[in-house]
């Protein structure tokens, strides 16, 4: 019989788990990615002009995800060349109640009348918003599968089994041009990758980070597509 | 408490904090107008027991009156609230607002299958001209979601609440005048103050000026 010291037991599992975040940290799986671009015109940004990026209403059904806003703007804010990105919210507030869920502008053709409204140019004249970037679409667990199991006694613990899953992450930002009350185009992302979770004692996820990686490509590819200068 | 959480029936009470609205960039409607709000308004209470899950308590507490109050005073150029009984007659108006609750329904995740809490809240508002004769009768159906993943539970219901609050506050902004035809009760007034006084409408001329299609069901 093997002796056991039950003081490192504790230890050991800590380790374990440890162990299984690492894992699962460094490893992740592979994520396909497809990432394109649709100009209307040409586009283009001047210092000290902004962008605000907001979530198509959820009156017409969108449900894009709050987080996933907030990292498309931090992203295409951050870095050296980096955009000015006003806060939502902070813009919604300015303008309320004209970009309300229940009351913001489907299409362009209702800017005008839009920027006709007592306030409303001016607001966004002294912001210095250029662009209204709308997005559209989510983040969809698609199919998934196997099984497993865990266990704990006093003599530790562990996993068994496989278990996987594939999530889909489609998303489409609209642009708005505000200078010339126009569309200046559409930028789509989508991403999909299958999650695997093997576990012998220990889990060790191998995880497709399909929303963060959209997150990334969108706002790069919005960047480019803002900054950019070029003809349609 | 335990013994709450082992029989499933744990509750969670959410309260409103004084939620605001911007200032709208509307031009105000030039007319004078008092509101009165009734108490189920004031201190609104909903209580639910999710099926098979915990109980909810959402208490706006004073949010409506604080919503409203600001938002009638962007709205007009002359804005009171008045307390009790007082008669539109007595006040030198031209128009009574008398805002309430008619439903009140919220979903949580468990429910809707999502990750959101939903909220939507049906208001009534009702208006009298100067003379206290009632002149519209408006329901407006308010909605609100807020991801909880993003917030967690209470206060993504929180949140929920706010934003329905926040949807009515844009409809009736934007729809009011419309619906209702509030604006012309100041013509009303002015001419019931110069000429001699015209004869009290009938059910009938009142139902012309309701809102189309709205029925006033309250009895």
């Amino acid at each position: 019989m093997i002796p056991v010291n039950r003081s490192e037991l504790p230890y050991k599992i800590a380790l374990r788990v440890v162990f299984a975040v690492l894992a699962g940290t460094i490893l992740s799986a592979c994520v396909t990615s497809r990432v394109e671009h649709i100009k209307e015109g040409t586009t283009g940004i001047a210092e000290g002009e902004a962008i605000v990026i907001m979530a198509k209403s959820y009156h017409l059904g969108n449900e894009t995800e709050e987080k996933f806003i907030e990292c498309v703007g931090d992203s295409i804010g951050r870095g050296r060349d980096g955009l000015r990105v006003i806060p939502n919210q902070e813009f919604v507030d300015a303008l309320f109640p004209w970009f309300e869920p229940r009351t913001a502008p489907a299409e362009t053709k209702g800017l005008p009348a839009l920027m006709s409204r007592p306030g409303v140019a001016e607001s966004i004249k002294r912001q210095g918003v250029r662009y209204v970037v709308w997005l559209d679409g989510d983040t969809d667990k698609t199919a998934g599968g196997g099984s497993m199991s865990c266990a704990i006694g006093p003599g530790g613990g562990g996993c068994f089994g496989f278990a996987w899953w594939q999530n889909e992450s489609e998303y489409e930002a609209t642009v708005w041009d505000l200078d010339g009350l126009e569309d200046a185009g559409t930028v789509s992302a989508d991403f999909s990758g299958t999650s695997f979770l093997p576990a012998i004692v220990v889990p060790v996820p191998l995880i497709a980070r399909t929303r963060a990686k959209a997150c990334k490509g969108l706002a790069d590819q919005l960047k480019l597509f803002i900054v950019a200068d070029e003809e349609v | 408490m335990f013994v709450a959480a082992l029989c499933g029936c744990a509750g969670s009470r959410v309260s409103l904090q004084n939620p605001t609205i911007p200032e709208p960039l509307i031009e105000k409607l030039q007319i004078s107008v008092a509101a009165r709000y009734p108490s189920a308004f004031d201190n609104f209470v909903h209580e639910e027991q999710v099926i098979g899950k915990e109980k909810w308590t959402i208490d706006l507490g004073g949010a409506n009156r604080l919503l409203f109050t600001q938002l009638f005073g962007s709205m007009f150029t002359d804005f009171m609230v008045v307390e009790g009984n007082a008669k539109p007659s007595d006040l030198q108006i031209d128009a009574f607002i008398e805002p309430s609750i008619d439903a009140f329904e919220f979903s949580v995740p468990n429910q809707s299958q999502k990750d959101e809490f939903a909220v939507w809240i049906r208001y009534r508002i009702k208006i009298f001209d100067g003379a206290g004769v009632q002149v519209a009768n408006w329901p407006i159906a308010a909605y609100g979601k807020s991801q909880s993943s993003t917030f967690g539970g209470d206060e993504a219901l929180r949140r929920a609440a706010v934003l329905a609050m926040r949807d009515a506050a844009a409809l009736i902004i934007m729809q009011m005048d419309k619906s209702t035809g509030i604006s012309k009760l100041r013509d009303t007034s002015a001419r019931s103050n110069s000429a001699p006084p015209p004869v009290i409408p009938n059910d009938e001329g009142v139902q012309n000026f309701v809102a189309e299609g709205i029925r006033d069901d309250s009895g």
